[in-house]
């Protein structure tokens, strides 16, 4: 586990956070701090709510009440193309890969803009293609279609998307999910990498091994509500807690 | 018999660059647009009114019909795809409609029913063009012109761009993608290039008459692409040869009455367009690549 | 008067857009797929009457039923051979809607093979118009297609609310996760989705064939019209689409008294216009983003 780092500049605020949809209340009054550099994890039972706080804080939903500021600008009502433009971003449970392009074209079309008909390649762009390229382990797959990718190629393929957007901020949502034990290994090492390189990363999981390895910070969340926040021994040893997630209430 | 072959060959480049403009959004962007016949209207009638009133000069023609199109492409793409495809389905077929009865009535512009008579030929770096074989030549370059260009930005970033919001809409945004500005400049694109196959069309028939500018040559069209195949780049050429080549193949059919040559013809497509979704989506040439999802 | 009159044809026409936007709305808010082939369905309808009624003499009844059973069978069979099929390896909107249209196009001239191209009327005393109030004609036509309307809604109201599979398919609108609940597969509820919104435009097609006639390219004008009224009712809202179909019919005759008939089916655009710009949601729906 990580040491503590002194207090850090808080990125993104989240504040008084609700998101409902008719009578469902999917969020209600949630606060979370992701400071710079500290990797947060959020955990708790299916249907908590953490993929919702991920699509509010991106822009593909709306909020009901309570901000969110980045960089202490507010993020309401933007679009999500917008707030990816500001640094922020993400990965998805179901990987929403861009299935009919090879795995070049997935990475290099996100470090293009959309808004011009044509872009020339920069030395820049190519030499960050290469090192996400080497650093997935995606290297020799670069001509292959996303959706001909074996499972654990297209785990990494996600990633790569993200390492090669220009973002400081990564929601990532259930990452490692069904990894074998040497590719699990690798994506850690690899989080652990850009962490250390300033990335912020805030990532939702059930597999503790990534809550335990790489966590600052974890924050627990049920039916919406977070309970409890804190290192990674606090959450994890604290049995009413443990009661909720594994299911007796 | 070469001036037969080359005046099938001229309507043959023409159906093709209208086809290979739908396909860009069709294909690539998966924008479904029943107006594509309009947009050659609007390049014909264009030409046709600007040679007739203002000049022949073939590129101030070209131009002018290319900026008309793509302005009126966006005024009909900024609202409708701010929503779902199926809407923007809906809005190009309000299109279509709309345009058919504006180039009616609009007698002024257009000259109503009776279309545009007399058109002159077209001027380029002061050589005028006037023979089937001329125009043979010009209809080829511009073909050969649109698929280097389509190709630019088919393989450049816009192309990945508008395969990324394809594959995954929600995807490319989370990525920076600003998915209204790529559709809308992707219509205004296929709209610009269409209107160019009507400019040669004007050209060379010297005359443009509504008739050609309905629903029907827009289901024609989308028959093309679907049949050739979307997303690939010879397909819409591929396509409209076949389509095209589809009447002439009937005569040689001995048992085939001669007045239901027309109905028999689409019956064929239609059934090619059955046939191919549930075998072969990718069309002729594009094959079963319209496959799963990552 | 003239107001009158152009209120009373569009009421008539409205009643049978109602229809068969709400049949097209039926089928695409239940399964999501863009039945282009339904204004197919609706030359399909008209033409069996016609040749049940006028052709071999069969007897209302009995050509009636022919037409239901017409109209219910292309739906359902091009679901079950062509939709599902395709649904199974890759099913994408376009697909869909390519093939559809594809069924469309052949349809339309099988028709026009068979019955040539021109226009087909069934002949009926009922069709005549009486001058009811001087400078008003109204045949019984109007009445009964209000009526058959407002039966035929009616009837999917209480299948709607009363029965388990009017149930299951509004649920299957709403969610079609939830559909395991019922125990019916969405699969099967399409199917019902696809018989019911076919037979929907049973009466208008007779009641078209009674009063202007048939022709085998009417498919066209009647999937413009579904299409329209069920952006502008809502997606997803069969009340929306029969009060849009009902607009259209107003404002496609009252329009007459402002405009040259040849802009009357442009006028049914340019509300549709109005609505995807200022309120794409449509009367009830709620506008769908991707």
């Amino acid at each position: 586990m990580r040491s503590h780092e002194p207090a850090q500049k808080v990125l993104l605020e989240i504040r008084s956070l609700s998101k409902h949809f008719g009578g469902l209340q999917a969020i209600a009054d949630v606060n979370l701090d992701l400071p710079s550099g500290v990797i947060t994890t959020l955990v708790g039972p299916n249907g908590a709510g953490k993929t919702t706080i991920f699509n509010l804080v991106t822009g593909h939903l709306s909020a009901s009440s309570g901000t969110i500021h980045w960089l202490g600008e507010s993020l309401a009502g933007q679009a999500p193309w917008r707030i990816a433009r500001k640094g922020i971003a993400r990965t998805f449970q179901d990987l929403r890969l861009f299935s009919h392009m090879t795995v070049e074209e997935n990475v290099q079309t996100v470090m293009e803009r959309s808004s011009w008909l044509w872009q020339r390649k920069t030395p820049e762009m190519a030499a960050k293609l290469e090192q996400v390229l080497q650093e997935t382990g995606l290297i020799h797959k670069r001509d292959q279609r996303a959706v001909d990718l074996a499972y654990a190629e297209r785990k990494f393929l996600s990633l790569a998307r993200i390492m090669a957007s220009d973002s400081f901020l990564w929601l990532l949502d259930e990452p490692a999910s069904g990894l074998d034990p040497r590719s699990f290994d690798r994506f850690v090492e690899l989080l652990k990498t850009y962490a250390q390189r300033g990335v912020t990363i805030c990532i939702i999981e059930h597999n503790l091994d990534i809550v335990i390895r790489l966590s600052d910070t974890v924050a627990f969340l049920d039916q919406g509500r977070i309970l409890a926040q804190g290192t990674s021994d606090e959450i994890l040893k604290d049995p009413h807690l443990a009661a909720i997630y594994f299911g007796d209430r | 018999m070469l001036a037969y072959l080359q005046n099938i060959a001229v309507l043959f480049a023409i159906n093709a660059i209208l086809a290979m403009a739908l396909n860009f959004i069709m294909g690539y962007a998966g924008i479904f647009s029943l107006a594509q016949a309009v947009f050659f209207g609007i390049g014909a009638y264009t030409a046709g009114y600007i040679a007739l009133n203002v000049s022949d000069s073939l590129l101030l023609s070209m131009a002018t019909a290319m900026g008309i199109s793509a302005v009126l492409s966006m005024a009909l793409a900024l609202p409708a795809l701010r929503v779902r495809g199926e809407y923007f389905v809906a809005a190009s077929l309000g299109l279509q409609m709309i345009g058919v009865t504006i180039f009616s009535e609009w007698k002024s512009v257009t000259g109503g029913l009776g279309g545009l008579v007399g058109v002159p030929p077209p001027v380029i770096f002061g050589y005028t063009l006037t023979s089937t074989g001329e125009f043979l030549a010009l209809a080829t370059v511009i073909l050969l012109a649109i698929l280097s260009i389509t190709a630019l930005l088919v393989r450049g970033s816009f192309g990945r761009s508008l395969m990324a919001l394809r594959d995954s809409e929600s995807a490319a945004q989370a990525y920076g993608k600003n998915v209204n500005t790529v559709k809308t400049l992707s219509v205004a694109v296929s709209a610009a290039l269409a209107s160019l196959g009507g400019v040669i069309y004007a050209f060379y028939m010297s005359f443009v008459n509504v008739e050609v500018f309905t629903l029907e040559m827009s289901i024609l069209l989308m028959a093309m692409v679907i049949i050739g195949g979307t997303g690939t780049l010879l397909g819409p050429v591929v396509g409209a040869a076949i389509v095209m080549a589809l009447p002439a193949a009937l005569t040689y059919l001995p048992f085939i009455p001669p007045g239901e040559l027309g109905t028999i013809q689409q019956i064929i497509y239609g059934s090619a367009m059955v046939l191919l979704m549930m075998f072969r989506p990718g069309g002729l040439v594009g094959g079963r690549s319209k496959g799963k999802t990552a | 008067m003239l107001y009158l009159q152009l209120l009373v044809n569009g009421l008539q026409t409205g009643a049978l857009y109602a229809l068969i936007a709400a049949g097209f709305s039926l089928i695409f808010g239940m399964t999501r797929i863009f039945h282009a082939a339904h204004g197919a369905t609706f030359t399909i309808a008209g033409f069996v009457f016609y040749e049940f009624y006028s052709v071999l003499q069969w007897g209302l009844v009995s050509s009636i039923l022919a037409s239901c059973v017409a109209a219910g069978l292309f739906g359902v069979l091009l679901n079950r051979w062509v939709y599902v099929i395709i649904q199974r390896h890759e099913g994408s909107f376009f697909t869909v809607f390519a093939a559809s249209f594809g069924a469309a196009i052949v349809v339309q001239n099988v028709v026009a093979i068979v019955f040539g191209k021109g226009l087909v009327t069934v002949t009926t005393s009922l069709s005549r118009s009486v001058e009811i109030l001087p400078d008003l004609y109204v045949s019984p036509m109007a009445l009964i297609a209000v009526l058959a309307a407002l039966l035929c809604f009616a009837v999917l109201h209480y299948l709607f609310t009363h029965t388990n599979m009017g149930v299951a398919l509004r649920a299957l609108g709403e969610n079609p996760g939830l559909i395991d609940v019922y125990g019916l597969n969405p699969r099967q509820l399409g199917k019902y989705a696809f018989l019911i919104g076919s037979v929907l435009v049973v009466p208008a097609a007779i009641l078209t064939a009674a009063t202007s006639g048939l022709n085998p390219a009417m498919g066209h004008h009647v999937m413009m019209i579904s299409i329209a009224a069920t952006i502008v009712g809502g997606v997803g809202s069969l009340r929306g689409a029969a009060m849009a179909g009902l607009l259209f019919g107003l404002a496609e005759n009252i329009s007459l008294a402002f405009v040259d008939p040849q802009w009357s089916e442009a006028v049914t655009f340019v509300i549709l216009f109005l609505f995807i710009i200022f309120r794409p949601g449509g009367f009830y729906g709620r506008a769908i983003t991707s």
